[in-house]
């Protein structure tokens, strides 16, 4: 009676112990992942903040592109208002293409492009692409670690228990970023 | 017995050492200015040291250069920004600058350590590219303009300071944790020795002394393991 008190004792012990380690690597990883999409939060809204000085010097220049603008405008508050991380991708992948939209009427004015403010918002905006771009690759490397460690065992029955799902990728819109020109 | 562990403990550095080479294509740091694609001549290579080792001593801010003839399969941005955190440019206060040069992708990318973003924004560091570097590189002088684009950030620099080299400080305190510990086990062990006669005589193990990671006696010691995120500017030339 005794023996079977203790062996029951052990193996609550021992479950206990593996328990306490799978939650705390789970937190571990989660707040990894968390800490990763802050970081991508940081530039996207860095970049939410760029539009405006940029829409607004593109305007000097080329006033009748009423329509850009106003796409622009759209997406800029669809990015603001989304609230959950797959919303706010969706959200930044239809700015990417309105931007890309207006960097090309830029292309057609030969004064704006000489612009300094011009110029220098360019490299505001490319510099935060660049940061938005290394932000997400980090942020997916943290949620291929995370998804990876809860569908293994003995891991999968822990995050089951505490009802931890897969966290989703931030994949880039199609054509979104510049692909790298190949000159021969 | 302990010479075996110690063989197989060389074998497995050995293979991790082999797997991390495998995996990073990027070239080793060899000073400041790491003229790979071979474009820079001694003088100006010897002025960019020097301007450098000021940057270093008197705003604790690292600078590399660095030209390669191509960036493939990459993008020079990508390169930069991967080397940048490879190599680990600027302390703990991610005071880094990297100028990288692409020769044959006739490309320049200056990539921004998280630290010095404020006083380097993206546009400054376009409109330098811009007045004084880009001008050089048309003209083929590689070495001229990436001088003069040095000189430009050690002026835009001038006026902050930032800590280096906070490494050493841990390693002070973790040296004076080991020694403290040390001293106590030592004590803790001596009051149970057995008071017995014919007990083992307890010999405390010689401390050995740890070893600084990387050799004084000044020249080049590597970066101080700063940070960047992609930050910067860059021109085709």
């Amino acid at each position: 009676m005794r023996k079977g008190l203790i062996i029951v004792g052990v193996v609550v012990l021992v479950f206990l112990v593996a328990f306490i380690s799978q939650y705390n690597s789970l937190v571990t990883l989660e707040t990894n992942v968390d800490a990763r999409w802050a970081q991508v939060e940081n530039q996207l809204q860095r970049r939410a903040d760029l539009i405006p000085n940029l829409v607004n010097t593109v305007k000097g220049y080329a006033s009748h592109e009423e329509r850009v603008f106003s796409e622009i405008a759209a997406a800029r508050s669809r990015l603001l208002a989304a609230g959950d991380p797959g919303a706010r991708m969706e959200a930044n992948n239809s700015l990417d293409a309105a931007l890309g939209r207006l960097l090309a009427i830029a292309e057609s004015y030969p004064e704006l492009k000489a612009d300094a403010s011009f110029i220098r918002l360019q490299d505001e905006l490319a510099g935060t692409e660049n940061r938005i771009a290394v932000e997400r690759m980090r942020y997916n490397e943290s949620v291929e670690t995370w998804n990876r460690a809860i569908r293994r065992f003995p891991t999968v029955i822990f995050a089951g228990l505490l009802g931890k799902g897969a966290r989703p990728y931030f994949q880039a819109a199609e054509g979104a970023r510049e692909v790298p020109q190949v000159q021969f | 017995m302990q010479k075996a562990f110690h063989r197989r403990f060389l074998i497995v550095i050995l293979l991790l050492l082999a797997t991390a080479s495998c995996f990073a294509a990027l070239p080793r740091p060899v000073g400041y200015v790491n003229d790979f694609a071979n474009v820079i001549g001694r003088d100006h290579r010897q002025q960019m040291e020097d301007v450098a080792t000021s940057l270093k001593e008197e705003h604790g801010v690292e600078l590399a250069v660095v030209t390669i003839r191509t960036a493939a399969p990459l993008t020079p941005k990508d390169y930069a920004t991967q080397l940048f955190n490879e190599w680990g440019i600027g302390g703990p206060e991610d005071s880094g600058l990297l100028i990288l040069l692409s020769v044959d992708d006739r490309e320049i990318q200056v990539e921004v350590g998280y630290g010095l973003e404020g006083v380097l924004p993206d546009g400054k560091v376009g409109a330098i590219l811009d007045q004084a570097v880009v001008p050089h590189l048309a003209k083929g002088e590689y070495g001229q303009g990436l001088l003069a684009g040095a000189k430009v950030f050690k002026g835009e620099l001038a006026g902050e300071h930032y800590e280096l080299g906070r490494r050493e400080d841990d390693w002070l305190v973790a040296f004076i944790i080991f020694i403290l510990i040390a001293v106590i086990v030592t004590y803790l062990y001596r009051r149970q020795e057995p008071k017995g006669p014919g007990g083992t005589v307890h010999r405390p193990r010689p401390v050995r002394v740890p070893r600084f990671p990387h050799g004084g006696g000044g020249g080049f010691g590597g970066f101080g393991g700063g940070r960047s995120g992609g930050g910067g500017a860059g021109r085709k030339f």
